[in-house]
């Protein structure tokens, strides 16, 4: 409170004209004190009130000499920027450089992240769409949540809410082979959609009508590139393909609309009428939820308000007890935010974008923080040069002026390199994120508007505060010659100096602790073997009883005879191949108990289909029990379970459960399965999930096949399982993969994120070693003369160096000290993602202090001995 | 047209200043006009005033002595000078004149 008067004070003594200063000065002084008998606050505010009223032209100073729009002098101030460029390239070019790469590299990142951002934001009213998904309660909370739903669920919401506009119901293929003339064509992005499709989504359509073009069965709507690459010129309407498999007959194209852009999470290349799979989904009614629909809502439709409608039609509709309800989420936040399982495709991770960021900024913060250590450190050399220009009638402005002029230049040509940077990097970036966002940089408005809003934040953060110290020279001192760098100063590039370690510490450490979980995860024993071991996905069999009996026929021999082959180990069967996504897999959500031995649990229980041979190929592990034996005409109702699953019904002694039985739902007349064997667990896809409670059900004639290939013939029985595909399925193209490859794959998001994390990192590290190079040599030249004296009486080059390494290494201690528990926190977030993680690794981050160290020591050492080895007889003959 | 332009505050700042004669600094004239013409005056409307009438050359100033109630700076004294004086005049004869050429009927009020 009792500041008034001397804000006030000070506010007047910058506002008048010196001419009447002392007068008014007085009288204010006068009445203020006569004003103290009715109280010190009052009379500040009085005062106050009279200084505001003294704020009139009459009274003011000139202002004028602060107008910047000198042009002279603005002339001068160019040409001397110009000159010290030039004098001191070293400088100049880690200054220029080091902003360049820094702005670049954030700048190319904030696109990235822009890009990951605007996922499915371009469709009209995007924020009213959301998709109507299926999530499991137990217990009140929600378990799992899988992205698909009912087929009918759209339209009864629709038919029940007000505020649900439209909706749209589809179904993604996994694979279809298509057939044109006698070539086959493998087509893996293709859904089924019903005539609403483009009301919620409003593709543009290029030819055909949006209203009726999917109305009709067996017909087609092809993106723009698809028309092309089936019919180059032609007009595709009126067209057909073939489509075989389970359809096996011709489809007709209707439509042709534009190519769906990179960001969305819902990518196709063709639409097929839902009516053309109409048998499908009305055997699936309410029984199966493979299907992704979405909803659009009013304008004024309050989503809270939907939510809670859609709550009580879950009970309506799914039944009071039971433990599935409907879910809306917004389609926006699909790509980054969803955690539910069947996405239909794998989403980004929010949290990778949020490192992503600080590691940007980090870069950014670097780069300026070289720029304010530089400037002020050689502030000595301008000094002579500001003693003069104030001795001569120049005000603090204007110098702060001219030096901030001097950080736009600066700041200005790096901010070009940048553009160029980025532009030449860019192919690089895109493959370093694996996203195909952005074809230039150049004639990008947005990009170019970051540019320019971060060339000007740059220019102030990085010039303003050596500005104010250039600026602040007293003149007498300076030109007297008595001028030092302040302590105040040399403690602020300190702490810069550290905070650029520090940083560089911790993204090390953090690269390597991303490299390490990930050699973790894929050298961690699975509990099964997947070397030399090849998944196949076997065709499809048509939608009748008759052509699937068939396709099982052949598929059993085929089998057996690839076991003719002395290449070929062992071929088993799985429903599922090991190494696939998370939601890879079958499931049950019902009721399950151990008849006798445990009651009836809830939670969802995963089912994988396998034939008796599965199990050597992949060599699991049979704990106890015995295998499917196909002859056995009992072992149609047979079951293996896993360690998870007796964990999770809290069975300790494993073999007790042997010859027991299972049953599914709450009616005990219904079929039981005899548990013959239990074996250990084994994770089926990526570390982040753990193992699943499991059961293997027999199947005889499994979705796909694992073939087991000798060690040291394995390509020619590779060779062989071509040749024997092509001869027993001409129809359908060989889909194989190593089972190692699957896994691999699995940490393609996880591998990506680790080399985004260290490419940054070693800019970072780059820019930050630079700026270090810079100072210590600017410090080194500074002490050249006391480095003279120092080697006059008797001291060695190292001792010299140590002298220099011991302030050094006080600010790396600081560092690490930092550092190590800013790593531990961050990462340690990081590595949660993962169920099978690495402990905190103390001895990377130890070793990443290390390795900061060692490059400050020396790139320090090397500037210092530059300075040492110099003959004192001539550096001291200077002074 | 009159030959010597005064603003009607500016004619009050000038005739306090001929009263207070040899007395005249800041905080003196505005005490003085708050207790003669009852009206209130801020520092700034007075300050401008008097750097206004300086310019126009019907003050001058000199700097006086200080003291401990002026946190140590000096008083400026004001003093009508020969210009400011015919401004004065000038404004007193138009005055004059127009209170002379009122029709007696015109003020014949009851004043109560």
């Amino acid at each position: 409170m009792l500041m008034i008067k001397q804000w006030a004070h000070r506010f007047f003594q910058w506002f008048c004209h010196p001419d009447f200063y002392d007068e008014i000065q007085g009288d204010l002084e006068e009445l203020y004190r006569r004003n103290l008998v009715q109280g010190k606050r009052r009379a500040q505010w009085q005062y106050l009130g009279r200084v505001l009223g003294l704020f009139r032209p009459s009274l003011m100073r000139s202002f004028s000499h602060d107008l910047l729009m000198n042009l002279p002098m603005f002339k001068n101030y160019f040409k001397i920027s110009l000159r010290n460029l030039l004098r001191y390239k070293l400088f100049a070019t880690i200054n220029i450089l080091g902003l360049a790469i820094g702005l670049a590299a954030f700048l190319l990142i904030n696109e990235y992240i822009r890009f990951e951002e605007s996922y499915d934001g371009f469709f009209s009213g995007a924020d009213q769409i959301y998709r109507l998904s299926t999530v499991q309660v137990v217990n009140d909370e929600i378990g799992v949540k899988d992205a698909m739903t009912y087929h009918p669920a759209a339209k009864v919401l629709h038919d029940e809410l007000p505020e649900v506009e439209d909706y749209t119901v589809t179904y993604k293929f996994g694979e279809l082979v298509f057939r044109q003339e006698d070539k086959l064509i493998s087509e893996e992005q293709v859904i089924a959609a019903d005539a609403n499709f483009f009301n919620v989504f409003d593709y543009q359509v290029i030819q055909g009508s949006a209203n009726d073009m999917l109305a009709e069965p067996n017909t087609l709507v092809l993106t723009q590139s698809k028309a092309e690459f089936y019919f180059g010129d032609q007009d595709p309407i009126g067209e057909t393909l073939e489509i075989l498999g389970r359809f096996n007959q011709a489809f007709k194209v209707t439509g042709v609309i534009q190519d769906i852009p990179e960001n969305t999470h819902y990518k196709f290349d063709m639409l097929m009428s839902d009516e053309s799979i109409k048998e499908q989904y009305e055997n699936d009614d309410w029984n199966g939820f493979n299907y992704y629909a979405y909803l659009k809502l009013k304008p004024q439709a309050n989503i809270f308000e939907v939510k809670d409608k859609v709550d009580d039609l879950s009970r309506k509709y799914l039944g009071e007890e039971g433990s599935m309800g409907f879910n809306l989420f917004p389609i926006t936040d699909i790509h980054l935010k969803s955690d539910y399982t069947f996405e239909a495709e794998i989403p980004g991770s929010e949290k990778a974008v949020t490192f992503t960021r600080i590691i940007a900024l980090f870069i950014l913060f670097i780069a300026w923080i070289n720029y304010i250590n530089l400037s002020t450190a050689r502030a000595v050399n301008r000094a002579k040069e500001v003693g003069l220009r104030k001795t001569v009638g120049a005000y603090k402005v204007q110098i702060i002026g001219q030096f901030l002029f001097e950080a736009l230049l600066v700041n200005f040509l790096a901010a070009l390199i940048a553009l160029l940077l980025s532009e030449l990097s860019l192919p690089y970036f895109r493959q370093l994120v694996g996203q195909a966002f952005l074809p230039h940089v150049w004639n990008h408005p947005p990009f170019l508007y970051s540019l320019l809003t971060f060339f000007v934040v740059g220019s102030l953060a990085s010039g303003f505060y050596p500005a104010l110290i250039l600026s602040g020279f007293k003149p007498v001192a300076v030109l007297k010659g008595k001028y030092r760098n302040s302590k105040s100063g040399a403690l602020l590039r300190k702490g810069l100096v550290v905070v650029q370690f520090t940083a560089s510490v911790v993204l090390i450490a953090g690269t390597f602790i991303v490299y390490q979980q990930l050699r973790y995860m894929q050298g961690k024993d699975l509990g099964i073997s997947t070397d030399f071991v090849v998944g196949v996905n076997m065709p499809r069999g048509q939608n009748n009883e008759e052509a699937r009996e068939r396709i099982t026929t052949q598929i059993q021999s085929f089998k057996d005879a690839l076991r003719q082959h002395s290449a070929i180990e062992t071929v088993g069967g799985t429903s599922n191949l090991p190494g696939g996504d998370g939601s890879d897999i079958n499931s049950n959500a019902g009721k399950l108990r151990i008849v006798g031995l445990t009651d009836r649990q809830t939670g969802t229980i995963y089912l994988q289909f396998n034939d008796e041979d599965f199990l050597a190929a992949v060599n699991m592990q049979l704990l106890y029990g015995r295998n499917f034996d196909r002859n056995r005409v009992a072992d149609s109702s047979v079951v293996m379970v896993n360690q998870a699953f007796l964990r999770k019904f809290n069975i300790s002694d494993e073999q007790s459960v042997l010859n027991e039985y299972l049953q599914f739902g709450e009616d005990d007349t219904n079929r039981k399965f005899e548990i013959i064997g239990v074996v250990k667990d084994f994770n089926r896809t990526s570390l982040k999930s753990s193992v699943e409670p499991t059961l293997y059900l027999p199947d005889y004639a499994p979705a796909a096949s694992v073939v087991k290939l000798n060690p040291e013939q394995y390509q020619e029985g590779l060779a062989y399982l071509q040749e024997t595909w092509a001869e027993f399925f001409p129809d359908t193209p060989l889909d194989y993969t190593f089972l190692d490859d699957r896994f691999a794959a699995l940490y393609e998001q996880d591998r990506r994120f680790g080399e985004i994390f260290s490419t940054l990192s070693v800019l970072a590290i780059l820019i930050a070693i630079l700026g270090l190079f810079g100072l210590s040599s600017f410090m080194a030249v500074q002490r050249t003369t006391e480095v003279g004296v120092r080697k006059v009486l008797g001291a060695s080059v190292p001792s010299i160096i140590g002298i220099f390494y011991k302030d050094f290494l006080v600010l790396l201690g600081i560092s690490g000290l930092i550092g190590i528990p800013a790593t531990y926190f961050g990462m340690n977030s990081w590595l949660e993602n993962y169920a099978y993680r690495i402990d905190f690794p103390w001895l990377l981050a130890i070793l990443a202090v290390g390795i900061v160290t060692v490059f400050a020591l020396i790139t320090v050492g090397y500037q210092i001995y530059q300075v040492a080895i110099l003959d004192p007889a001539k550096t001291l003959r200077e002074d | 047209m009159k030959a010597y332009p005064l603003g009607e505050f500016e004619e009050i700042v000038l005739l306090t200043v001929g009263v207070l004669y040899n007395e005249a600094y800041g905080v003196a004239i505005k005490d003085a006009i708050e207790e003669k013409a009852a009206r209130n005056v801020s520092v700034g409307a007075l300050q401008s005033a008097l750097k206004r009438l300086e310019k126009k050359g019907y003050l001058e100033s000199r700097t006086g002595e200080s003291n401990e109630q002026r946190g140590g700076k000096p008083k400026r004294y004001y003093t009508i000078t020969a210009y400011g004086k015919q401004a004065l005049q000038e404004s007193r004869d138009i005055r004059t004149q127009l209170w002379e050429s009122i029709p007696k009927l015109a003020l014949d009020f009851k004043c109560s």
